[in-house]
């Protein structure tokens, strides 16, 4: 909504708005930079910016004051996840669980509108504003005016065309009045809507995220996706007053395997299942005492041996094995389909270089030939398979010596289970012994300090697959 | 004659002698390869403040599964402050690992005690959450390079176990060590490939 007023047309007060929104921009744009670059390169880079917003301005719709202070936001701030060309592909995004958005999908989770239809923009500024619980994206409202979140907010419309066509679909209901606490016959009513829309077969009879489908699970992309905890809402992505929970039942999750169940279900049922399932939380770790804390935690050891390759997984993916063990690009993103290949080529002057280990389970090039027993030794005391030593670095098996023997053992089961993809990677790679020695002088008795550093590409036999076409270079 | 060519013949091997055990101890050392991997484990593992002292049974356990979580993340790799003869565990999460990244800045690695002026003392928890969940620092809203401080990784630990983190950080002994805020990639020439280039010298600050 207040997006919109940047858009109508430009009268002398919106002008006035115009010069101010971008000044904004300038001054903001300049801070940042100068923490990165120094205060020459900043000034010039908030000219060029300047100039170019100017000359845009002419070249665009009247909302292009806002659509660009969005843009500068969103370059500095949204890029590493969401990417530059909002397809949900930055930097970091393969290891982010769940994936950032693809804004060009137009696809949204999180809204006040029919299935499959658009968000409103306040469904749009509220996510930017708050963040979404159990996953990286941030609330920004802290950091950002409200002005600038809607500025933010009409940039990431801009990178599908559908806003320009379409109208958000926003569901008659939303604005019903809301029951306070739920009534035990709203409960139970709600159970048996549980039961009837089959909630279980993916978020499980005790809403576990356990069902007998949860595993299978994938979002529009293909990507794996499991099925939410109903017992955790404090991870629940919209919210879990039972406004927000209901809202989901009635307006689906886009890009997920979540439906709407507006045809499935009346709107009293469809409260009623809020009810029942706010009922399934569990006390969060914070509001335990020690008594039901100790209890937790030895039910979630028990957890973790029953299924050691769920455990391993979760320790493998928050540990962040896949920060050396991806190839990297020049630009400093992980390679997307190739987490866990290796081949990222480190220096350890005057060691040596090292290329992280291609850890799938590939028979020949990666941890498929390798023993369990192998695995953990290198993993928790630094000794290879051939016996020889590896100095603490970059590999930082030291810490891993801190693993229990049960987490060790349960990280070596998830490896066991990720696909093979073949890479080869060579052996460490000392340099000649004239600079290994001068190294080791400038080290040792000239207290020198030695770079460690990072290359990128893929150091191993594997290549890199071929660059995803940019919208621009396509066809 | 015959005195001085063996005087000088004994003071050449003497000197080859010399140069060539000076040359041996230079490859040898650091005795990485020499000592056992336990004897390499054992300071970082020493390195973490005891929590038996704590009190109250549930922050101890919660300290202690933020403690564990920690350990095996190998926080210190980076937030121990580099000394003279590596990573000064006396020191403990005090910071000033300095890293560089092509187009990215240069990051000083953050003094993660309770120290309430170079610390995280004056920070709540939830600034000490965003950062952990999204890279977001509390100065500014400024998102951290991820690759500088690998805040995509740790957004996959739950919710839980990331307060258990923050309860276990807020136990450590303040450390007075004052970290320079991210800066520019002028001063980096090393090796022009890299990408990423990490540097042993304690940029912080004793007062």
């Amino acid at each position: 909504m207040q997006a919109d007023e940047h858009l109508a047309p430009l009268a002398q007060r919106d002008l006035m708005l115009e010069l101010d929104v971008t000044y904004a921009c300038f001054v903001t744009l300049r801070f940042n930079l100068s923490d990165i670059f120094g205060h020459d390169i900043a000034f010039l880079a908030a000219v060029v910016v300047l100039l170019g917003g100017a000359a845009g301005a002419h070249a665009q719709t009247p909302g292009s004051p806002a659509a660009a202070n969005g843009k500068a936001i969103y370059e500095q701030r949204c890029v590493q996840c969401h990417g530059a060309g909002g397809r949900g592909d930055g930097a970091a995004a393969p290891v982010l669980i769940p994936r950032p958005r693809d804004f060009t999908s137009a696809k949204y989770k999180l809204r006040t509108t029919e299935t499959g239809s658009l968000p409103t923009d306040d469904d749009l500024i509220r996510t930017i504003a708050h963040g979404v619980p159990g996953t990286s994206m941030p609330g920004w409202e802290p950091f950002l005016s409200p002005g600038e979140i809607a500025a933010v907010a009409t940039y990431v419309k801009s990178f599908s065309p559908r806003f320009a066509t379409e109208r958000p679909q926003g569901i008659p209901t939303v604005a019903a009045s809301i029951p306070g606490a739920p009534s035990p016959q709203s409960i139970v009513a709600g159970k048996a809507v549980y039961e009837k829309l089959r909630c279980s077969a993916c978020h499980g009879t005790d809403g576990k995220g356990t069902g007998a489908i949860a595993t299978d699970l994938k979002d529009d992309e293909g990507r794996p996706l499991p099925a939410t905890s109903l017992a955790e809402p404090w991870t629940f992505r919209g919210g879990a007053t039972p406004q927000d929970v209901y809202l989901r039942f009635r307006t689906g999750m886009n890009g997920t395997p979540m439906p709407s169940f507006v045809e499935a279900a009346t709107d009293g049922d469809l409260r009623n299942l809020a009810a029942y399932v706010l009922t399934l939380a569990r006390k969060p770790v914070w509001d335990m005492d020690a008594a039901e804390l100790t209890a937790f935690y030895q039910a979630q050891a028990a957890e973790a041996a029953r299924d050691p390759v769920r455990r391993g997984r979760y320790l493998v993916q928050s540990i962040g094995c896949t920060f050396c063990h991806t190839p990297v690009r020049a630009d400093g993103s992980l390679v997307d389909g190739m987490l866990f290949a290796g081949g990222q080529r480190w220096r350890a002057v005057p060691f040596g270089d090292f290329v992280s280990y291609n850890l799938t389970s590939d028979k020949e090039t990666g941890l498929g030939g390798w023993t369990d027993d192998q695995i953990k030794t290198l993993v928790t005391r630094g000794v290879r398979r051939d016996g020889s030593r590896m100095i603490p670095f970059p590999m930082p098996w030291i810490s891993y010596a801190n693993l229990t023997p049960a987490d060790v053992s349960a990280i070596v089961a998830y490896l066991r289970t990720i696909p093979p993809i073949t890479n080869r990677i060579p052996p460490p790679m000392r340099p000649n012994i004239v600079s290994y020695l001068w190294g080791k002088f400038q080290l040792l008795i000239l207290k020198k300090d030695l770079p460690l550093l990072a290359f990128p590409g893929n150091a191993g036999s594997g290549g890199l697959p071929a660059e995803v076409p940019t919208k621009a270079g396509g066809a | 004659m015959n005195v001085r060519r063996v005087a000088t013949w004994t003071i050449g091997v003497l000197l080859v002698l010399a140069v060539a055990g000076f040359l041996a101890f230079l490859y040898l050392i650091p005795p990485f390869d020499l000592v056992s991997p336990e004897s390499l484990i054992a300071p970082e593992t020493a390195a973490p403040p005891s929590l038996a002292s704590i009190t109250d049974p549930k922050t101890r356990a919660l300290a202690e599964r933020g403690k564990y979580i920690v350990m095996i993340t190998g926080c210190v790799d980076c937030h121990a402050p580099p000394g003279p003869n590596g990573p000064d565990f006396s020191r403990y999460m005090g910071g000033g690992l300095k890293t560089s990244f092509k187009g990215h800045g240069t990051f000083v690695s953050a003094n993660l005690t309770p120290d309430r002026a170079a610390g995280l003392g004056r920070r709540t928890d939830e600034d000490v959450l965003r950062v952990l969940r999204s890279g977001v620092s509390a100065d500014g809203g400024r998102q951290l390079w991820y690759r500088a401080m690998p805040w995509a990784w740790f957004s996959n630990w739950t919710e839980e176990d990331r307060r258990a983190v923050v309860v276990y950080l807020r136990q450590i002994a303040p450390v007075a060590h004052k970290i320079p805020p991210p800066s520019d990639t002028a001063s980096v020439t090393y090796d022009p490939a890299a990408i990423e280039e990490g540097s042993a010298v304690d940029a912080g600050t004793t007062p």
